[in-house]
């Protein structure tokens, strides 16, 4: 990789240079972006989806820059990155579904425990024809923001024929558009936001068959051997 | 209940006998076809399904991300399918090897599947054990977010 020589001269350069306090402060984001920026390469080998490898590592420089912008001015320089054509963007898909009028929308950042997607957003329709009209307006929004490009790189579309939920795969974020009661029955949110301590519950699952000696109640005292 | 293991290697170059000898000691895992059996690894309430037919047209078998019909041999006493029951199952651990875009390859130690409606979408709630993300190219992106380990 190309980037790490020169974040590692900036670092040097900031260490070197003001003393001030945002300088100190912005070191350690700086080392972020770098470890993020490598666990995002290892990702990208390992998404198997064909025709944008190159375009999720893209997409991951971009989303690492809009994050620190006093640093980043050095990796942005260094990384040769077309306008974010790819796919949706947080605030947009935001935008889409509030102008659809989908309910209850949770955005739910799932980067730490997740692989393969930083947000998962979920979000209820009224009725099937809702839910396959969310679908529809998130994709003409991609359609319009590709416009003009040579081939259009479109999210995948997953469950249109029964409208009851539709998930829509656009590489670092997924929306699922869900009908009310299908949302309680698989309760998504429960899932990813606790998934730690859903492994936590497991665990106790596991003491919980182990036999524990009875307390003792009686009178008598306990007779202990040797 | 020991965790599945999950092998990932890239093939081994024949260059004397030695390596010859290898390869044919190694077994050679084939697709899921009729009659095989399937753990089921999610919370609809089977436990065991044999497979009937592969969906997808393919004469030799079902591998790892694509859809079978199985009926269920197994099932837990109050659970959401009942045994005997003809159920659509995704396959979501298999013992065949399944090539990846890199030249890795991925295997497992047994062959599992998740039940799933006519429309695709899973019956269960909740996936245990490891998935693969080839499922996210064969558009199973619902298993894979019900999924509690993504290998």
């Amino acid at each position: 990789m190309v980037i790490v020589p020169e974040t590692i001269k900036s670092l040097e350069l900031l260490s070197l240079g003001d003393p001030a306090r945002n300088h100190l402060t912005a070191i350690p984001g700086l080392v972020e972006c770098w470890c993020e920026l490598m666990w995002a390469a290892l990702r990208s080998r390992s998404l198997p989806l064909s025709p944008s490898c190159s375009s999720f590592i893209q997409q991951w420089r971009l989303g690492l820059s809009n994050l620190n912008r006093t640093l980043c001015s050095v990796l942005t320089e260094t990384t040769d990155i077309g306008d974010n054509k790819g796919l949706l963007d947080l605030q947009e898909v935001e935008k889409v579904l509030s102008d659809v009028k989908a309910d209850n929308i949770t955005v739910i950042p799932v980067k730490k425990h997740c692989d393969f997607a930083d947000f998962m957003i979920v979000a209820t329709g009224r009725s099937p024809w809702h839910v396959r009209n969310i679908a529809q307006a998130l994709i003409y929004k991609v359609k319009q923001k590709q416009k003009g490009a040579k081939r259009m790189l479109l999210p995948s579309v997953e469950g249109q024929e029964g409208g009851k939920w539709i998930v829509i795969d656009s590489g670092t974020l997924i929306v699922h558009a869900l009908d009310e009661k299908v949302r309680a029955y698989y309760n998504l949110e429960r899932l990813w936001t606790a998934e730690t301590s859903n492994k936590e519950q497991t665990q106790e699952l596991e003491k919980a068959f182990v036999k524990v000696r009875r307390k003792n109640n009686s009178k008598k005292p306990v007779q202990s051997n040797g | 209940m020991a965790h599945p293991r999950i092998y990932c290697f890239f093939h081994p170059v024949i260059t004397n006998l030695h390596d010859i000898f290898f390869l044919f000691s190694k077994q050679n895992r084939t697709f899921i076809q009729m009659r095989t059996k399937l753990k089921v690894v999610d919370n609809s309430g089977a436990k065991q399904i044999m497979c009937i037919q592969t969906l997808k047209g393919n004469k030799k078998g079902a591998r790892l991300g694509n859809t079978i019909v199985a009926s269920v041999k197994e099932a837990q006493p109050g659970g959401k399918v009942a045994k005997g029951k003809v159920v659509y199952a995704v396959v979501v651990r298999a013992a065949m090897q399944r090539g990846r875009c890199d030249g890795s390859e991925v295997k497992f130690d047994d062959n599992a599947a998740v039940l799933v409606n006519k429309q695709g979408e899973p019956i269960g709630t909740r996936v245990f054990g490891p998935v693969p993300h080839e499922l996210r190219k064969k558009k199973h992106v619902k298993i894979l977010s019900l999924a509690e380990h993504i290998a």
